[in-house]
């Protein structure tokens, strides 16, 4: 290394300093406000899962941050008002599906931006190392929107989901077919098909205890790559076992991809019970909607509430005229999510990490201050809300109806779905 | 399996093997010109799948007539890909092949910005084909109208290469650059007219490639590294720069996966490629019609 | 090959010029050493960790695709086995991170031996495509076995902060040690091959093709070697990721994209040289972690537009690496 080796070497090391530079300049903000990191993918395949999410947030900060005549917690009022009616603000961040980047993500956001709060993270593996650093930090993590059972078990103080896991989603499922069984409707056998990621494998892993608890035989189980040029070997599969329920735990380009290869092969599934994702995406329907007719998905939301809930359309509106699309499985529970930190950091009175985590574990909203379905908003130990009801929604006429449970539904369930 | 599910599989590799086919061969074509692997070509097949969009939405017209038009327009990209970037890459006096394939990749991730910058992440598909959702079954055995189409087109297209090649000026000055880059200069061809129109013609084909696969597959930025990696490893199956060698190594392709998605549990279906572009190569290290 | 191919040729001795490159080695590393305790900032230090770390793992990959020219595009396969086999290792077994290091590395060198001697003889895009491969085989596997977690990966039990588990909770400055380390330990791996007979010959072989004829079997054998190598520093490379990381699954670790980031700094930098990884991961890293972290949450994709094209216009501009900006004379002729 010569002498101009050497003055790159420094250039390297002085561009790190300018970097640290402008770190300083961002945590430069402004008093009463109250920050909160939003970490989502923002780039890549799920990106506009991120875009959505930014726009569920937007939404949700609206309602805080200024006064709205609605029942919703959070909304009356301008700000906080136990801090000094203090703003709301969002920082947001890129995680491109990578628990590396989303954990430097968090990071940066707890020293730099010093957020009080973080939420996130759409894909389970990065709310996995998201929430090992705000764990370490002691900062409140409210995952929004990951529904994979394995993270609430790691006995961790600051995480919270008010929404269900993949558990509570797949029990309703197997309720509603002892329900509907019950009621005399042939439901002997399932299948499984699901897709090759932490997502795809929890869900079908759950499912699959389930069915052999319960007594349903599994017809075909059938884990896939995802992003596949083609599904045709897969569907074939599926066609020959011909199960009664056919159970779909897929992102958006498969799940398209899915229904049209059915279409494609002539095969017409008796049923189809879908663990949300793809199969909540509005994108889905508009593409292939025509042969989803009397598809059935988990949700943790339905637009059908609002009519016992004015609020809901309100909130939708405001949400549509940001995205040009109806809250849907994921944005309502970001928007809720929200909702819920900037409630209980309110109720803290400060935004010092340890009371704001005392103030969430202290959470007890009765659903019906919420837009989601859910009985009660109560976390357990283990941070886990335990009463996010889960509801069963079915694609009929263009739009979804809520078939189950009873007690918030609005019909009954076309059984078989074509029929 | 069934006789009629071996079928099936069979005839769905078939038709999936054209199209893969047709993907591959611009990729060939170019690197058989003048030794240059194109990284972005998964990028272009997405670029092309935009354009059809694009057009059906302005025209609403079915996405079968608008076909030549994005066919023009992709081989306006390849030619100012080729003046713009490969040109310069070609120029490096050191470690041309790096450069030649990270020049590419970064236009890669260049285009998959661009694309979510300027039509956001969202997924597209085209609904207004005449083609689109329509079946065809023969005892038993499924073949999509769709995906026949796409077969027959990329069979068309490979009957009009050949003739392209063969019978045409613009084909005999394409054989003689790859020949020998230094004589033709002699004779009066211009290398560097010789290789835009190469480079235009290379995305031209994979442009038809996206227009039929649009009116099938769903549309978003990162659908090129769908396909991507299959074209690579298609072109080195059937040898470098061999247009027949594409066509035959689409269609082995083709079978291949859609029989180890038979056997083997269908998450690694890919496997039954990758193994037998190995074991391919073990054996003949330039593929199977290549002459490196 | 014998014991002494590592040696420096009798002729060459200790060049002056040789020392002072040690010398220079020596001030860089010390300051990046002393750097953490200036830069206090968590992210920052995060990054300087991973731009140490792509460094060191390109330095590997430079030593194979640099110096013998063997373009491979599938090194995110030894970066896997390495990570998987530490994690395994570790929350299976409670075998520390340490010796999960070394049986990785040795898995990995001896994965590079066997695929070495049919991958050898395939030529240019034939070689990297199978490289490419060979990866994504590989990613299958790991993707589809149960015992080492599949898709679901493999989650790092917390604990406290100990040198002997390579587990730090909020402290980086150990991390960036080890990163540090595990950089000057390639680079000083590639600095001596530079000036062994395996450098002479392969410079030898690039300059003059037809002395491969006289040298092929040794040559051959000094691939192998150097493949062998370059598989070891980076399998280590991931188990020093997944202690960092404390959490991995198969598209984390061994996902295409990482073999490109292996491969990049090296081309960007200056491919075949001592210096070039360095430099180009000092350039890449911190300017993708920096505009993805500052523009990236937008989700406009302005970020890959600036990290493409910067990618590009550099590859193009500086076809020998940014190195070659800060040298007055091509190397190869000062030595001919």
């Amino acid at each position: 290394m010569n002498r101009r080796e050497l003055l790159l070497g420094g250039a390297s090391a002085m561009s790190f300093a300018a970097a640290a530079g402008f770190a300083g300049a961002v945590q430069a903000q402004a008093a009463r406000e109250v920050v909160i990191g939003v970490i989502y993918p923002m780039s890549g395949a799920s990106a506009q899962v991120g875009i959505d999410a930014r726009h569920a947030f937007e939404t949700a900060l609206d309602i805080v941050n200024n006064d709205h005549a609605l029942d919703l917690i959070g909304a009356r009022g301008a700000g906080l008002s136990a801090l000094g009616g203090a703003k709301l603000r969002l920082v947001f961040a890129d995680h491109q599906a990578d628990p590396q980047k989303g954990r430097a993500e968090a990071e940066r956001l707890i020293t730099q931006e010093k957020v009080s709060a973080i939420i996130g993270c759409y894909q389970s593996s990065v709310s996995a190392t998201v929430s090992a650093v705000t764990e370490r930090y002691g900062v409140p993590f409210l995952c929004a929107d990951s529904s994979s059972p394995s993270l609430q078990r790691r006995g961790m103080k600051f995480f919270f989901r008010p929404a269900a896991q993949d558990e509570m989603f797949s029990a309703a499922m197997f309720d509603f077919f002892d329900a509907q069984k019950a009621k005399g409707k042939k439901i002997d056998t399932v299948a499984l098909f699901f897709e090759d990621t932490i997502f795809g494998v929890d869900s079908s892993n759950v499912q699959r205890k389930l069915a052999t608890e319960r007594g349903y035989k599994i017809a075909a189980d059938v884990k896939y790559r995802t992003n596949s040029p083609s599904l045709t070997a897969e569907v074939q599969q599926l066609k020959s076992a011909d199960p009664d329920v056919l159970m779909p735990s897929s992102y958006t380009t498969d799940a398209m991809l899915l229904v049209k290869t059915t279409a494609e092969l002539g095969y017409k599934p008796k049923n189809l019970v879908a663990q949300a994702s793809g199969f909540s995406e509005q994108v889905t329907y508009d593409a292939v909607g025509d042969k989803l007719r009397g598809a059935i998905t988990r949700a943790s939301f339905s637009l059908d509430l609002a009519a016992k809930r004015p609020f809901i359309t309100t909130v939708n509106d405001m949400f549509k005229a940001r995205s040009t699309r109806d809250f849907n499985d994921n944005s309502s529970r970001q928007f809720m999510g929200l909702l819920l930190l900037a409630e209980a950091i309110n109720r803290a009175g400060t935004t010092d990490g340890a009371k704001v985590r005392d103030a969430l574990a202290a959470t007890d909203i009765p659903g019906t201050s919420t837009i989601m379905p859910w009985a009660r908003v109560r976390y357990g130990a283990d941070g886990q809300n335990p009463d996010a009801s889960p509801v069963l929604l079915q694609y009929v006429d263009g739009k979804f109806v809520t078939i189950f449970p009873t007690d918030v539904a609005i019909a009954g369930a076309i059984w078989p779905m074509n029929g | 399996m069934t006789a009629q599910a071996l079928a099936q599989v069979l005839a769905s590799g078939l038709l999936m093997g054209l199209i893969y086919a047709l993907i591959a061969v611009g990729l060939s074509l170019i690197f058989g010109l003048m030794d240059v692997v194109n990284f972005a070509h998964g990028e272009f097949l997405m670029t092309a799948m935009y354009v059809a969009f694009g057009l059906v939405f302005l025209t609403s017209l079915d996405p079968v007539l608008l076909m030549p038009i994005v066919v023009a327009v992709l081989f306006g990209v390849g030619a100012v890909v080729y003046l713009g970037v490969v040109r310069f890459a070609m120029r490096a006096k050191a470690n041309q092949g790096m450069v030649q394939i990270f020049a590419t990749f970064g236009l890669a991730t260049l285009l998959q910005g661009a694309a979510q910058y300027f039509l956001t992440p969202d997924y597209r598909s085209i609904g207004n084909s005449w083609l689109g959702g329509k079946t065809l079954e023969l005892g038993g055995v499924f073949l999509p109208l769709p995906q026949i189409f796409g077969g027959l087109v990329s069979i068309a297209a490979f009957g009009g290469l050949y003739l392209l090649m063969s019978r045409t000026d613009f084909g005999k000055a394409l054989e003689a650059t790859r020949e020998d880059q230094g004589a033709v200069a002699l004779v009066g061809i211009d290398r560097n007219r010789v290789f835009t129109l190469g480079w235009g013609l290379g995305a031209a084909l994979v442009g038809l490639a996206g227009a039929v696969l649009a009116i099938f597959y769903y549309i978003h930025p990162q659908v090129g590294a769908t396909f991507g990696l299959i074209a690579y490893v298609t072109v080195a199956l059937g040898g470098f720069g061999s247009v027949f060698g594409a066509l035959v190594a689409g269609i082995i392709v083709g079978f291949v996966e859609a029989l180890t998605a038979a056997i083997l549990p269908p998450a690694m279906k890919s496997l039954g490629i990758y193994m037998l572009y190995l074991g391919v190569v073990f054996v003949r290290p330039s593929g199977l019609f290549g002459k490196l | 090959m014998t014991a002494d191919a590592l040696s420096p040729p009798r002729t060459a001795g200790m060049l002056p010029q040789r020392r002072k490159q040690l010398l220079t080695a020596a001030f860089v590393f010390a300051a990046v050493a002393a750097s953490p305790f200036i830069v206090r900032d968590v992210y920052l230090q995060n990054v300087l960790i991973l731009t140490l770390l792509y460094a060191a793992v390109s330095q590997s990959w430079n030593i194979l695709g640099g110096y013998c020219g063997q373009i491979s595009l599938g090194h995110a396969l030894y970066f896997g086995i390495g990570a998987y086999a530490t994690s395994v290792l570790f929350v299976s077994y409670g075998i520390v991170p340490w010796g999960g290091m070394l049986v990785g590395g040795v898995l990995s060198a001896a994965v590079a031996l066997l695929l070495g001697y049919p991958c050898f003889r395939l030529k240019g895009h034939y070689f990297s495509i199978a490289t490419i491969v060979i990866a994504e085989i590989g990613l299958l596997l790991i993707h589809n076995w149960d015992f080492v977690g599949g898709a679901l990966g493999i989650q790092w039990p917390f604990g406290s902060d100990s040198w002997w588990t390579l587990q730090f909770a909020r402290d980086k400055v150990p991390y960036v040690h080890l990163a540090l380390g595990l950089l000057a330990v390639t680079w000083f791996v590639t600095f001596l091959i530079e000036g062994s007979r395996w450098g002479y010959w392969w410079r030898a072989v690039k300059d003059n093709p037809e002395a491969a004829e006289s040298l092929g079997v040794e040559i051959f054998h000094s691939k192998m070697a150097a493949a062998a190598v370059s598989a070891f520093f980076t399998a280590v490379g991931g188990s020093f990721y997944a202690s960092f990381l404390a959490y991995i699954d198969p598209e984390s670790v061994m996902s295409f994209r990482f073999s490109l980031l292996f491969a990049l700094p090296a081309v960007l930098g200056g491919i075949g040289t001592l210096w070039g990884p360095f430099v180009g991961a000092a350039i890449l890293i911190p300017l993708t972690e920096i505009t993805r972290s500052y523009l990236g949450g937008s989700g406009s994709g302005i970020d890959l537009i600036i990290y493409g094209g910067l990618i590009m216009v550099v590859s193009l501009a500086k076809p020998e690496g940014i190195l070659s900006l800060f040298q007055r004379k091509p190397k190869r002729e000062v030595r001919s």
